[in-house]
């Protein structure tokens, strides 16, 4: 469970992101939609710790990510906008690292990777270095990285980013399995029919603001739009911001 | 807490291991730079200072029929009498000949007038290599000058020692090894510039790399804090500083036995024992130098602009060294507070065999750690702050 209580960060004179309040429950998948330059990848730094809100605040798990950050983090896997593996390290050994910095070692880890590397078919790229990897290879190992340490909650900065067809079909299933399992699943995009797919609960954000938040069935009913494309439009001209 | 710090040095050290670069300049080009260029160097000019002592001095002399007796006394002094080359002025600023000796005509009737017989020597002040030759027909001509005052004054009955009221007498009090130490004045910088280079790579590829490869921003989402991971960093740059400062001594150490130190009659004091105690008193420079990179670094936007940044620290060094240089100075105790120059004066007395006192050596190794730990501190608050991320 990752709350957000009314953030706001700015850079600058920017003011990136503006009272931000929502919360993303276990067993759910929550959207972050919204235009390139909303505030998206701002929010998710500021659920992940790497920057801190001016205002406000974050928990993770009931965990404070200002006042306790390392629990929070501990709780959390992340998949960051640039997958930012090790490109002299193999792929089990990029997971391995991360493995061992969240707290894991001897037979659990390995066992783990083992686990990661199945569920995510990694098996063929698995001792190989991360330099030449294609970027569906990549984001596998970059998820693989951010789900070592067994995390309630993930936070997924637009993951199917460059992926073909295929590669977004499979991580959609993941994605849809963590869930079922009873992770709670934070995820940005743009791409409105993603999000329309995948998502138990949206939330619009335009200009550093939330403007719509619910189920697709009520996004629809607060814009009074029947297709969510068209809702997302509304909701977003609301602020006049360019989509 | 440790456990992690652990996590990232060995990380850090297998996955720098793996890039041909950093290895090359670690293992090899740090390390052997100055020991193969130290005996290069010196075998050339230990082999150019015998030579030219032992070999008689060739002079061109023009003129030479007008003073047999002068010519017969030079073939006696170890000098080969050569023809002087038709314009001998010429011939000396083309560099043909290092020194020319001109016996004007008039020589012989103003010698036998018992006035000063004028003699000429053709030389260039600017060139360095020529200034042994001309010293030594200098040195020639003066000796007959009172070989022949000698006897001048005997014929007219006076003893010659009432007009050598001086007799010097130079007293080398210098120890074989300080006067190898003369020679070994610049090996110090070797030593600063191994350490410098073995934490060059490593250094900007742990924070200037890792930003521009994306990767620092998921590290920072781990559960560790950041100072754990910058000391992580920080540690494996140091290891891989005092690794190359290591085989740089090592290296050294063995390659004295390639240099024709004996044939100089000095002692060169570079045994296993005070490599051990030069490599010790340099180890704090390892980690000022790991912190002063990893911090440039961090401030730098990517590989390349840290590469330009960090290639200017290189040179630091080489400042105090030269300072020393051109300054002979006897060591004190304000040199130990100032980084590189402490080095370089402890390694200098360690190598010449006058070891500095414990006081000398603590001061050093405590201010020099003192300002790299400050460095420490300030590249973790560094990594605190957002701006980091770029």
């Amino acid at each position: 469970m990752i709350e957000v209580d009314n953030i706001s960060k700015h850079f600058g004179r920017v003011q990136a992101v503006r009272d931000v309040d929502f919360s993303a429950p276990d067993g759910r998948i929550t959207g972050l939609l919204g235009p390139n330059g909303a505030g998206k990848s701002t929010t998710l730094r500021i659920i992940s710790t790497v920057l801190k809100p001016d205002a406000g605040a974050v928990r993770v798990d009931g965990s404070d990510v200002r006042i306790n950050g390392e629990a929070a983090r501990l709780k959390l896997g992340v998949l960051p906008h640039a997958s930012g593996l090790y490109p002299r390290l193999t792929a089990v050994e990029n997971i391995r690292y991360y493995g061992e910095l969240n707290g894991l070692s001897g037979t659990a880890l390995r066992q783990r990777i083992a686990e990661l590397v199945a569920l995510l078919e990694i098996q063929e790229f698995a001792d190989r270095p991360a330099k030449g990897f294609s970027q569906g290879q990549r984001i596998k190992v970059a998820l693989a990285r951010a789900l070592v340490h067994r995390p309630k909650n993930l936070v997924l900065d637009e993951p199917t980013n460059g992926l073909d067809v295929m590669a977004t079909r499979a991580l959609r299933a993941i994605i849809k399995r963590l869930r079922d399992a009873g992770h709670c699943v934070l995820f940005s995009s743009h791409v409105m029919q993603e999000v329309a797919q995948l998502c138990d609960d949206i939330v619009i954000i335009a200009r550093g603001r939330i403007v719509a938040h619910g189920t697709p069935d009520e996004i629809r009913r607060q814009t009074g739009e029947t297709d969510l494309e068209e809702a997302f439009v509304k909701a977003v001209g609301e602020t006049g911001a360019a989509a | 807490m440790m456990r992690k710090l652990w996590i990232v040095l060995r990380k850090e050290v297998i996955d720098n291991l793996r890039d041909r670069r950093t290895l090359l300049t670690v293992l090899v080009f740090g390390p052997l730079f100055g020991p193969i260029f130290y005996v290069a160097i010196m075998n050339v000019s230990v082999n150019q200072q015998i030579a030219n002592l032992n070999q008689p001095l060739k002079l061109p002399v023009q003129g030479a029929q007008y003073a047999p007796n002068l010519v017969d006394f030079l073939k006696q002094h170890n000098t080969e009498i050569v023809p002087a080359p038709a314009n001998p002025q010429q011939a000396v600023k083309a560099g043909t000949a290092d020194v020319v000796l001109i016996i004007p005509r008039e020589y012989a009737a103003a010698f036998r007038a018992g006035k000063p017989a004028v003699l000429q020597l053709v030389m260039d002040q600017s060139k360095q290599s020529a200034q042994k030759s001309v010293g030594r027909a200098r040195e020639l001509l003066r000796a007959y000058d009172q070989e022949i005052s000698a006897l001048r004054l005997l014929v007219r009955g006076v003893d010659p020692r009432a007009v050598t009221p001086l007799a010097i007498e130079n007293l080398d009090v210098s120890t074989p090894q300080a006067r190898a130490g003369m020679l070994l004045a610049f090996i110090p910088y070797f030593f600063l510039f191994a350490a410098i280079i073995g934490a060059f790579y490593l250094a900007i590829d742990a924070t200037a790399g890792e930003r521009e490869r994306g990767s620092l921003e998921p590290l920072l989402t781990t559960a560790v804090s950041r100072s754990t991971l910058i000391g992580g960093k920080l540690a494996a740059v140091t290891l891989f500083s005092a690794v190359s400062l290591g085989l740089d001594v090592v290296a050294l150490s063995w390659s004295q036995g390639l240099i024709p130190a004996a044939k100089l009659n000095i002692v060169v004091n570079f045994g296993w024992h005070t490599a051990l105690a030069v490599f010790l008193v340099m180890l704090p420079f390892c980690l000022l130098m790991a912190a002063l990179l990893t911090v440039v670094a961090s401030f730098t936007r990517s590989y390349k602009e840290a590469q330009t940044w960090l290639s200017f620290i290189l040179i630091l060094p080489m400042i105090p060294v030269f300072a020393l240089f051109l300054f002979p100075a006897e060591p004190r105790l304000w040199m130990m507070l100032v980084p590189a120059l402490s080095q370089d004066v402890l390694a200098t007395a360690l190598m010449k065999g006058a070891a500095l006192g414990g006081g000398f050596v603590s001061v050093s190794v405590v201010s020099t750690l003192v300002i790299g730990l400050l460095l420490a501190w300030f590249a973790t608050w560094l990594y605190r702050r957002e701006k980091l991320l770029g």
